[in-house]
């Protein structure tokens, strides 16, 4: 189901008022032209599964927060921001979940260059 | 010190505050050679068997059967390098260790380990070892906060719980067996077991004794001041090879220490047919600490809490009420 | 009293691969446990998105070290369903087998840390790892290896089961559910095991839908799905199995549903084993991998050990454009904070362990 990302919370909310309470995965695509943000719903005791696409300009990457709908989104949207760079906009990002290194960038963009000096830092 | 006395007169030919100098120096030096033997022999004893339950082999190659094993291991960890941390205060830190083990061992040597020798029988033995085993948990609570890692303070937190949670109960059962004994010389209690052991005429003070003794030797299910999976070593996080080295050695006197009491107690100390009485009284020390290691193999380690309520709600009204059964059954 | 912060790992005895956690202890009281990953981050998503299709289940397998034969089937899975490819017949029961007996090997290996975490002086551990290493004889009879088998094909696996591995199976698993029983009687008759496991993490139906967490955290909370069973895949919708959940959503619940799974796989392996077909079970190799298009989006669920697995995968010719990995120990992880609020010092190992953590599967 595509939806936009101003309707995002919207849809998600109705949703989980039909069931979909549960929160698979959030994940995206880098497709160059476009950043495509996929929200995997589930309705949990039937299992059906709803996804979500979000469409978005990479230059202008950024997507509401879910964590006010899903508790388990606040992981998946700081994968998010790691690997795509995608901002999450209404909720606080304090440090980075799976990196520890120099270099700047999105590691899943498909432009993406290794730019960091091959060692790491202790967090 | 008549009967040591006596002995050296007779065999060296001295007499007077030699012969008494030389009857300390010599018992003194046969206990430690005993000790440091039980720590070794059952330190390799201790892993064989809990190899054998856990289906592994132990230490197989140092030796026949891995017996120089613990040998190994002491050589290697004396040639490590002593580390103190900077944050530690050095006061507190370094002399805690030593001073346990020397505490230990000065407790061994007031316990008459055959008739002949009673004069190590000091007049309210008990009481005084008791008080003296008490101060051990304090000396790691100072270890723990002297060693500035904030798991060996969680330790030394954890090490001031236990003591409120089992002492009370302690001071009963002891106030039992001084009871059933009539004092509280050692060996007036073991000749009081002359027939009856103990054991079989307070079972409820055994079982609370028992438990205080593996709180007390932070023996499993009561390890939580080392808890290696949760504090990493506890109180001996800090604590580097030499002096872990010593900690080891403290960690079998202790338990030497504790099934001795244990042993004069309730099993009836040196009372025995045929062997003589030491030998007995080792025999009945081996077998309470293989009891203790089997308990170690099979249990699951308890949460602080859990032992502070379960001192509260069990161990104490227990002893109490060994106490006054006792009380009414052989008094009053 | 004033709150003190530890630092738990990433060197701990107890945390099982490389995982930090910093915990905020008031007392004796976990008033924050924040979880940090990333130490076996490898970039795998990003890895195969370089590499050819049939290079990557080795990389696939080192996700979950613990059962590794899951992932590769889940990759290879996902593969074939963007090619649109059938599985053989006998394949899809020899899968079905394998997989089980991975999953009996993997909770195997949790049980005994689990019990070394609660602080078992390692009886139960060695005597998981001798048991384990049964199953994982049959499975190297399987497979040609130990550990990372990397033992599909598209449409099929690498070898058919050797002769006589039914016989093999057989009593392995007999022998297996013997044992199973002693562990049970091992721990659950220790009132002290009771008292830490029980009432400890609790989290309640709701709260696990909404932390988001699987398998059997899931299903320790009262929420009894199962993919084998609500969404079959391969032959589970013909065999005789039923999915185990339990409501009290404890350490103990959650350790009691894995301790039933055991028992359900054992008894999902034989009847298996008695209904497979004969047959060809060999894959193909493939050299050239062209996805049909209108399959270019695959998402595939699974359910591993540890909970379930989704693959999603954009996929193109010979490369994968990407795949995205809901990976089950994430997520399970995420909730730690949430479980472990509230509780004792001593209860974040137990909770922990009860969480079957492998840091490979949730950094990827």
């Amino acid at each position: 189901m595509k939806t936009e990302r101003n309707e995002l919370v919207q849809v998600a909310k109705s949703l989980k008022t039909q069931g979909y309470s549960y929160l698979v995965k959030i994940t995206a695509v880098d497709y160059e032209k476009y950043l495509d943000v996929l929200y995997f719903l589930r309705n949990m005791p039937a299992g059906k599964d709803e996804v979500l696409e979000v469409q978005i300009d990479p230059a202008d990457a950024w997507v509401p927060t879910l964590m006010g709908e899903f508790e388990a989104a606040d992981w998946y949207e700081r994968e998010l921001f790691e690997m795509f760079g995608i901002e999450v906009k209404g909720r606080s990002m304090e440090r980075l979940l799976l990196e520890k290194w120099n270099g700047t960038g999105a590691p899943l963009r498909k432009n993406f260059t290794w730019n960091a000096p091959y060692e790491t830092e202790g967090s | 010190m008549s009967d040591l006395n006596t002995i050296v007169s007779t065999y060296l030919g001295v007499s007077g505050i030699l012969a008494e100098i030389i009857g300390i120096v010599a018992y003194a030096v046969a206990v430690s050679i005993l000790i440091v033997a039980f720590d070794y022999v059952f330190g390799w004893v201790e892993r064989k068997t809990i190899a054998k339950i856990q289906k592994r082999h132990g230490p197989t190659y140092a030796g026949k059967y891995g017996i120089l094993q613990n040998m190994a291991d002491f050589v290697k960890l004396l040639s490590k390098e002593h580390v103190v941390p900077k944050r530690a205060d050095k006061l507190l830190f370094l002399p805690t260790i030593p001073a346990m083990l020397a505490l230990s061992v000065f407790l061994i040597f007031l316990i008459p380990l055959t008739p002949e020798l009673i004069e190590t029988n000091i007049g309210l033995g008990l009481l005084v070892i008791l008080v003296l085993l008490s101060f051990m948990p304090l000396i790691i609570f100072a270890n723990g906060f002297g060693s500035g890692n904030k798991f060996a303070a969680i330790s030394a937190q954890r090490s001031v719980v236990m003591l409120l949670s089992y002492e009370i109960p302690l001071v009963f059962v002891i106030a039992a067996v001084g009871v059933l004994a009539n004092g509280y010389t050692l060996s007036g209690i073991m000749s009081a077991q002359n027939h009856w052991w103990f054991v079989f005429l307070m079972p409820i003070g055994f079982f609370v004794f028992f438990i205080v003794m593996l709180a007390e030797l932070e023996r499993p299910p009561f390890d939580m001041r080392e808890a290696d999976n949760e504090l990493i070593a506890g109180w001996l996080t800090d604590v580097s090879a030499p002096y872990y080295t010593l900690a080891l050695f403290l960690d079998y006197t202790r338990m030497f220490l504790g099934s001795l009491l244990i042993a004069i107690l309730f099993f009836g100390g040196w009372n025995g047919p045929v062997l003589p009485p030491v030998v007995w009284l080792l025999l009945k020390v081996f077998i309470i600490s293989f009891f203790i290691m089997i308990v170690r193999a099979t249990t699951v380690r308890m949460r602080i809490d859990r032992l502070l309520r379960f001192g509260w709600t069990w161990l104490l009204p227990l002893s109490l009420l060994n106490l006054i059964l006792i009380y009414l059954l052989f008094i009053g | 009293m004033a709150i003190t912060r530890i630092n738990i790992g990433p060197v701990h005895p107890s945390t099982h691969g490389v995982i930090r956690l910093v915990a905020d202890i008031d007392g004796d009281t976990v008033v924050n446990l924040e979880p940090h990953i990333g130490f076996l981050h490898r970039g795998v998503e990003k890895l195969v998105e370089t590499r050819m299709y049939m290079q990557s289940p080795p990389y696939m397998e080192k996700l979950d070290y613990v059962a590794p034969m899951s992932y590769d089937e889940a990759y290879v899975a996902a593969v074939e369903k963007a090619m649109g490819v059938e599985v053989k017949e006998r394949a899809m029961w020899v899968r079905t087998i394998l997989l089980e007996l991975q999953r009996i090997a993997s909770h195997l290996l949790w049980l005994g840390t689990m019990a070394n975490d609660v602080g078992q002086f390692f009886t139960v551990f060695m005597w998981c790892f001798k048991d384990r290493d049964l199953i994982l004889r049959l499975l190297e009879e399987a497979s040609g290896a130990r550990m990372f088998y990397v033992n599909m094909r598209i449409g099929g696996l690498i070898r058919d089961l050797p002769p006589g591995f039914d016989d093999r199976a057989r009593e392995t698993l007999n022998y297996m559910e013997k044992r199973i029983g002693e562990y049970e009687d091992f721990l659950e008759k220790n009132p002290i095991f009771i008292e830490r496991m029980r009432g400890v993490g609790v989290m309640n139906r709701d709260k696990a839908i909404e932390l988001g967490v699987t398998g059997p955290v899931l299903r320790g909370s009262g929420v009894s799905y199962d993919v084998r069973k609500d969404n079959p895949y391969y032959v589970y919708d013909k065999l005789n199995f039923e999915p185990q959940a339990r409501s009290e959503g404890d350490c103990f619940a959650r350790y009691k549903v894995r301790m039933l799974e055991m028992r359900e796989s054992i008894k999902l392996v034989k009847d298996a084993l008695s209904k497979m077909p004969g047959g060809d079970a060999l894959g193909m190799q493939v050299r050239l991998i062209l996805p049909s298009a209108k399959n270019r989006e695959v998402t595939l669920s699974r359910e591993m050990p540890r909970g379930e697995c989704m693959m999603y995968m954009v996929a193109d010719p010979q490369k994968p454009y990407r795949l995205s990995i809901r990976s089950p120990s994430f997520i399970n992880l995420a909730a730690l904070n949430e479980i472990a609020k509230g509780c004792r010092t001593a209860d974040i190992f137990a909770i922990m362990g009860s969480l079957d953590l492998v840091m490979g599967d949730a950094d990827r």
